[in-house]
């Protein structure tokens, strides 16, 4: 039993770096050189040997690299299943995840040799052009899930999401309260403010935080500071909401750049295996 | 004159608080203004809004006062009246006002209540997530995916499975009844094909079927085949590794093989035009061809320079030969034409053939070649290939020499006179000559009449002077055209038939190189004079074989990688040689619908030309 302190530890140890080493350090980029070595092999294949009359995806080794191709892109699509279940060990979701990375990286050498460069306007380029739409999509996936959660969460100061609506809604309150002696032309721009939704903007305004639509920054233009005393003071609640809306949209763009991969990652790859199944059927149907 | 007014709340709890206060007057404001008698919060409210008032028939009249409206009892409008008996509700914001007779005589009740706000239930902070702001993931990969699936896979299958299919008719390559297939094309056709662009099925006739060779023969039935099928296959140079095994899975699946039409003109490259082969194509298999066919008869050759058989010209290598063999220029051959004639006398241009030419007004100089030897017309090239049949190019370049044309100015065969003219024998038929001779007047006879002619016309020499001889002369004159030395013997090389005197038959070829194709037009006088590779001034006999070798024509052609110079023109097999057409060169320019021939200005075949 004097064994057991040991590999308590050393199964702690392991555990510890499993769980602190990024999927993409996985088992000291074991993928990465496994991805490398398949992009490079199907290179030097692509170039050494002779295909007659010029590489194309209907020579034998444009169909290797075909097989190979459809091969990668099933298994990489199956993560979306793989991940809803639960498992350990050599496949791990981890392990999973970064040779789901690293190959679909090479994945980017295997399809666009299988084309031979021939491009044109029809359903096989379709799925070649899908193909690298999600990987490209999947590589700004990568990108942002390391560097945007920090801006995250140093961009909303310490408040959680319904900290600042809760927030908001006070502002709105006291906006409400002070514009009540308004006059009708006045209340009106206090009621387009109060009415709109905080959400509102669409994606577009999401992705970009341009919001031309905000009724806030209108409201704002119809006050001035020097007016009245309610004047006044409603143009400062509103200035105070401007501002709260600024974080929560700063919050809300952080967000959506940091989400926005997986709406085009997700439908593309449904997309490109429909493509893939026109292109590998109507290639032998009219073989 | 007063009002009840009740004010109803609603607690957070749900509780409702009722609160009651009467206003001692016939008329009352409605509004956001602190001071007004009915005093509403809501910023949707004037401030000033609204002016009730009771009139003395006991009505209640409503009438707005800024610029707003207001409801009554559902509708909305400027001013209205309310019978108190009856009742009414009065909408201003979010506040509704049931006014009705209270229950204290003289005095109107109005309720006032707050509508609450639709609308909130679901939790705020999932607006935060982007997918409040996009159609869900789900949704479009369904859309997406689906759109695919029937438009670029369903469509095109059932269209095709539910086609009638028609027979392929070059003339009129009708457009396909498959419906979107188009977007299943991996590229352009080449130029020959591409009025078959819409029309797949024309090629891809059966499904999971590769193109069959078949298909490809109900327009190109005239194509000849390289060998037959199993010399083919046998001289065919070994695959690679990786082709054998997709040929032997391609074959297991029904595809035609590596010498099916589709192995080399591989279609949808883009709009190019068909290429010759490359000397590499033809290496393949030639370089090495006797170790792979049991009985080659011909050499191997893989560059025009460097390994190429010599040429085996087809002649006839003896007299009264049915059929030419082929000799190589190596053996020294002899061509038994059955003709004499040498040709340094007659291109000498100082002895007495020169002189002769140049006394006779039709040359009026020493003979050139081209004197007797002329390219075919095209007419005469129609009517030769209407009455013998065969290709064009089967007769070679030059028209046969014609005897009356070409030798009857020197080598005459003028038998006597006749009125103005002259007679003359008749050429290329023994029998003729003999009855022409024999119907001569050559020997010597005495008058019938002593002595004095006979007048006019029956005078000899007149029109109807006639030899009542015997007719001896005329058989001697037979026998001596017929001798080695006679007339016919000039030329010809006497011979006898069933004891009768005769001539050898002349058999010359149309043609020599009948696996390759030689053009003389290309080889015009700004390139060589035919004395630079026919000997005809050396030659004496008729049975020199003036045919240039190997060696003559390597002077200026070596093999498709020789540097380019003045002398030199790199060479390619198929400039002398046609894969389908052994006799002909590689000539895709023939083809109308190639950029360049006319009849095919499209956009894509202009720029394909000037890629080229």
């Amino acid at each position: 039993m004097a064994s057991v302190p040991n590999d308590r530890f050393s199964q702690d140890e392991q555990r510890r770096n499993a769980d602190h080493i990024s999927f993409l350090k996985y088992k000291r980029f074991r993928w990465l050189w496994i991805a490398v070595l398949v992009a490079v092999a199907t290179t030097i294949g692509y170039f050494l040997i002779d295909q007659d009359p010029r590489p194309n995806g209907g020579s034998w080794y444009g169909y290797t690299l075909g097989t190979i191709g459809l091969g990668l892109i099933v298994w990489l699509s199956l993560l979306g299943v793989r991940k809803r279940n639960i498992s350990q060990g050599n496949w791990s979701l981890k392990g999973w995840t970064s040779a789901h990375v690293y190959l679909g990286l090479a994945l980017i050498v295997v399809g666009t040799l299988h084309t031979g460069f021939q491009i044109g306007w029809n359903v096989h380029t379709l799925a070649y052009f899908l193909m690298l739409l999600v990987i490209i999509s999947g590589i700004y996936g990568v990108v942002v899930y390391a560097k945007l959660p920090t801006v995250l969460s140093s961009g909303r100061s310490e408040m959680t999401r319904g900290d600042m609506l809760e927030e908001l809604t006070v502002t709105d309150r006291q906006l409400e309260s002070a514009a009540q002696p308004l006059d009708r032309q006045q209340a009106d721009l206090v009621i387009a403010a109060l009415g709109q939704d905080v959400f509102s903007g669409g994606a577009l305004g999401r992705l970009t935080g341009a919001y031309p639509g905000c009724k806030t920054n209108r409201a704002l233009s119809g006050f001035s500071q020097s007016g009245g005393e309610v004047e006044a003071k409603v143009h400062a609640l509103l200035s105070q909401r401007a501002e709260q809306l600024g974080t929560i949209r700063g919050h809300l763009r952080t967000k959506a750049l940091l989400e926005v991969w997986l709406f085009i990652h997700i439908p593309a790859t449904i997309a490109l295996l429909a493509a893939l199944l026109a292109h590998v059927i109507s290639v032998f149907f009219y073989w | 004159m007063a009002f009840l007014i009740r004010t109803i709340a609603t607690a957070k709890s749900g509780r409702k608080v009722v609160r009651d206060r009467t206003v001692e007057n016939s008329e009352l404001i409605v509004g956001r203004a602190p001071d007004s008698d009915i005093h509403l919060p809501d910023l949707s409210v004037d401030l000033k809004h609204v002016r009730i008032s009771q009139s003395a028939g006991g009505s209640v009249d409503v009438e707005a006062l800024g610029t707003l409206g207001f409801g009554l009892d559902g509708s909305m409008v400027e001013s209205g009246s309310i019978n108190p008996a009856t009742g009414g509700e009065i909408a201003v914001g979010s506040a509704r006002l049931a006014v009705s007779s209270g229950d204290d005589d003289g005095k109107v009740q109005i309720v006032i209540e707050q509508v609450a706000k639709a609308g909130g239930a679901s939790d705020p902070v999932q607006g935060f997530a982007l997918a409040s702001a996009l159609p869900s993931k789900r949704v479009m990969a369904w859309g997406f995916g689906a759109a695919i699936f029937v438009l670029l896979l369903s469509v095109p299958i059932i269209t095709h499975l539910l086609r009638s299919p028609v027979e392929n008719d070059p003339d009129n390559l009708a457009q396909g009844q498959v419906v979107l297939d188009s977007a299943w094309s991996a590229g352009a056709l080449s130029m020959a094909h591409h009025d078959l662009e819409e029309n797949c099925e024309a090629c891809h006739v059966t499904p999971f079927v590769s193109v069959q060779d078949e298909t490809c023969l109900t327009c190109h039935e005239e194509l000849g085949d390289h060998a037959e099928m199993p010399r083919l296959a046998e001289g065919m140079a070994p695959l690679s590794t990786g082709d054998a095994i997709q040929w032997s899975i391609g074959e297991t699946l029904g595809k035609e093989g590596p010498l099916g039409c589709v192995s080399c003109h591989s279609e949808h490259e883009g709009p190019v035009v068909l290429e010759a082969a490359s000397e590499q194509f033809c290496a393949d298999c030639h370089d090495a061809l006797d170790t792979r066919l049991s009985n080659p008869n011909f050499g191997n050759a893989s560059d025009f320079g460097e390994k190429h058989p010599q040429f085996r010209p087809q002649i006839y290598t003896a007299h009264f030969a049915e059929e030419p063999a082929r000799v190589s220029l190596d053996d020294n051959p002899q061509e038994m034409s059955g003709l004499i004639f040498p040709h340094d006398i007659h291109v000498d241009d100082q002895g007495g053939v020169a002189r002769m030419a140049i006394s006779l007004g039709q040359y009026g100089a020493p003979l050139e070649c081209s004197d007797c030897h002329s390219e075919w017309t095209s007419e005469e090239l129609i009517i030769q290939v209407a009455e013998t049949g065969g290709r064009p190019s089967q007769y070679g370049d030059f028209a046969p020499v014609n005897m009356e044309a070409s030798c009857e100015a020197c080598h005459s065969l003028v038998s006597g006179r006749a009125g103005d003219g002259f007679t003359s024998l008749r050429h290329g038929n023994v029998d003729d000559l003999m009855e022409d001779l024999a119907s001569l007047d050559r020997g010597p006879r005495r008058p019938v009449v002593s002595p004095r002619g006979r007048p006019g016309q029956f005078a000899q020499g007149g029109r109807y002077y006639s030899n009542f001889g015997r007719p001896m002369s005329a058989y001697i004159a037979i026998n001596r055209a017929l001798e080695p030395t006679g007339v016919c013997g000039e030329c010809h090389i006497p011979t006898s038939t069933d004891g009768r005197r005769d001539l050898t038959p002349v058999n010359l070829p149309h043609r020599f190189l009948m696996q390759g194709y030689f053009d003389h037009a290309a080889h015009g006088d700004d390139v060589a004079q035919c004395t630079d590779c026919h000997a005809t001034d050396t030659s004496s006999e008729a049975t020199d074989l003036l045919i240039p070798d190997l060696a003559s024509c390597r002077d200026c052609h070596l093999g498709e990688s020789a540097a380019e110079t003045e002398e030199i023109t790199p060479s390619s097999c198929a400039m002398c040689h046609g894969y389908h057409t052994p006799t002909m060169p590689w000539k895709p320019e023939d083809h109308p619908d190639l950029p360049g021939n006319g009849g095919n200005d499209s956009v894509a075949a202009i720029l394909s030309s000037l890629r080229r």
